[in-house]
C-alpha cells in the first residue's frame, strides 16, 4: 500500500525509528497522528506477563489516530512499536483536529463510537487471553 | 417515491423488547441506530454458535460499520435488545453527504478503524470458541429464542381507510382508522355505529384500501385475528394480518415503513 497523496499533504515532519523502538506508549497522553512512510509498526496491548500484538500496520496506515478520534480523552490505548526500521510522517495535528472538530456531530459520534468499540473489543480479547493463562 | 425524492427521511424512534433482533448479521441494511435507553448486545456468528462481542448502552451507536464500509457489504454482526430498548434510527442519507465531503484523510482513518474492529471481533470470537464453556456463556448455541424472527417494525399512524368483508357486495363501504401498520399486518379501529347491521368476527377477511400519501392508493386483504372493544365506547379494535397484497402495494408499504 502506498501513501495517499492527500495524506502526504498533511505531513509536517518525518521521524525515524529503529527496530523495536517505542513510538507510542499505552496510557500516555498525546494526540499526534502518524502515517507510516516506510516499514512496519506493531500495535500491542499490555496483558499480565507481556504484550499482545493486536495489529501489524504497514505503509500508508495511520498510527495514533485513535486518541484523536476518541471523545473521552486522548490517552493512548495501545503501544505502537517499530517492527524493523520505520519512517513515519507526522501529520499536521492542528489542521487534522480542526477538520475533525468541524465534522457534523453525528459523523463524529459514529466514528468515535467505532473507536470505543475497538477499545472494548481489544480489552475483551486481552482479558480472555489472560484468563486462559 | 417521487414525492420523497431528495427529501431527507425524518429521525424515527423505535421500541424493542428484550430479546428482539435489531440487526441481523448477513443482511443488507443501511440504517444507523443510537441507543436512547436500554442495553444492546452485539453478536457475531461462527459455525452455528453466536458470540457476544460487545454490550452497548445509551448514547452508543449500532450499525455504523456497514455505513463506514460504504453500504456495500452486509451487516457484520447482529444486534439484539438485552432489555426493553428505545432506539433512534438515523437514515444514512442524512449522513452520507457529510461523510463524502469529509477530508480523505479522515475517511481513510475511519476505514482503518473499521478493519481493526472487524479483526478484534474475530479475535474475541475465536478466543471464546477456544475457551468454550469456561467463559461463562460468552458463546451460546443458537437456539430458537435467539434466531427468532425480527419483530416487524410497527409504524404508528392515523390513516383513514375504507373496507368491506371479502365476500360482501362491491358497493359496500365501511370506514375505519388504521392505528398502526407493519409488514405483517395492521391494527384499526372502527366505529360500531358505522357498521350498521354488519358484524365482524375473528377470522373474517376484509378488503382494505387507504392512502399512504395523498395520491398513492394501496389495497390490502387482511384477516381479523383479534377483536376488542375500544377503550372509548362505541368503537371496536381489529388486530389483522395480511393475507394478500399486490407486489406494487407491498413495495409501497415497504417504502412507507422505512424508518
Amino acid at each position: 500500500m502506498t501513501v495517499n497523496s492527500q495524506v502526504l499533504a498533511y505531513i509536517v515532519s518525518e521521524e525515524s525509528y529503529s527496530d523495536k523502538a517505542v513510538i507510542v506508549k499505552e496510557g500516555s497522553v498525546g494526540d499526534w497522528v502518524y502515517v507510516i512512510l516506510k516499514g512496519r509498526v506493531k500495535i500491542k496491548k499490555r496483558i499480565s506477563g507481556g504484550l499482545l500484538t493486536i495489529d501489524t500496520l504497514s505503509e500508508g496506515n495511520f498510527v495514533g489516530e485513535m486518541a484523536m478520534l476518541k471523545q473521552s480523552n486522548s490517552t493512548r490505548s495501545a503501544w505502537a512499536v517499530a517492527d524493523g526500521p520505520v519512517i513515519l510522517g507526522v501529520l499536521d495535528s492542528v489542521r487534522l483536529l480542526q477538520e475533525w472538530e468541524s465534522q457534523p456531530a453525528k459523523i463524529k459520534k459514529l466514528i468515535s463510537n467505532l473507536i470505543q468499540n475497538i477499545e472494548e473489543s481489544t480489552q475483551k480479547a486481552a482479558d480472555m487471553i489472560e484468563a486462559s493463562k | 417515491m417521487t414525492k420523497t425524492k431528495g427529501k431527507i427521511p425524518p429521525v424515527v424512534t423505535l421500541n424493542y423488547s428484550n430479546g428482539d433482533l435489531i440487526i441481523k448479521e448477513g443482511d443488507y441494511g443501511i440504517s444507523i441506530y443510537e441507543i436512547i435507553s436500554g442495553k444492546v448486545g452485539i453478536f457475531v456468528q461462527s459455525g452455528g454458535t453466536e458470540t457476544s462481542v460487545a454490550v452497548l448502552g445509551p448514547g452508543m451507536i449500532v450499525g455504523e460499520m456497514a455505513f463506514i464500509a460504504g453500504n456495500t457489504s452486509t451487516r457484520s454482526a447482529s444486534a439484539r435488545a438485552l432489555e426493553d430498548c428505545c432506539l433512534e434510527v438515523w437514515h444514512p442519507a442524512m449522513l452520507l453527504n457529510a461523510y463524502q465531503k469529509m477530508p480523505e484523510v479522515l475517511r481513510l482513518i475511519a476505514g482503518q478503524a473499521l478493519k481493526l474492529i472487524v479483526r478484534m471481533n474475530k479475535m474475541v470470537v475465536e478466543l471464546s470458541l477456544k475457551q468454550g464453556q469456561t467463559m461463562n456463556r460468552q458463546t451460546q448455541e443458537l437456539s430458537d429464542q435467539w434466531t427468532k424472527e425480527r419483530k416487524f417494525f410497527r409504524k404508528m399512524v392515523s390513516l383513514e381507510c375504507v373496507f368491506r368483508p371479502v365476500n360482501s357486495p362491491k358497493n359496500l363501504k365501511f370506514l375505519g382508522q388504521i392505528k398502526d401498520i407493519s409488514k405483517g399486518g395492521l391494527q384499526m379501529t372502527v366505529k360500531t355505529s358505522g357498521l350498521l347491521n354488519c358484524t365482524l368476527a375473528s377470522g373474517d377477511e376484509l378488503f382494505i384500501s387507504t392512502y399512504f400519501t395523498s395520491n398513492q392508493k394501496v389495497n390490502m386483504t387482511a384477516k381479523i385475528t383479534r377483536l376488542q372493544k375500544g377503550k372509548t365506547g362505541g368503537t371496536v379494535s381489529l388486530g389483522m394480518v395480511f393475507t394478500h397484497m399486490d407486489p406494487n402495494d407491498r413495495k409501497r408499504l415497504g417504502f412507507f415503513l422505512m424508518p
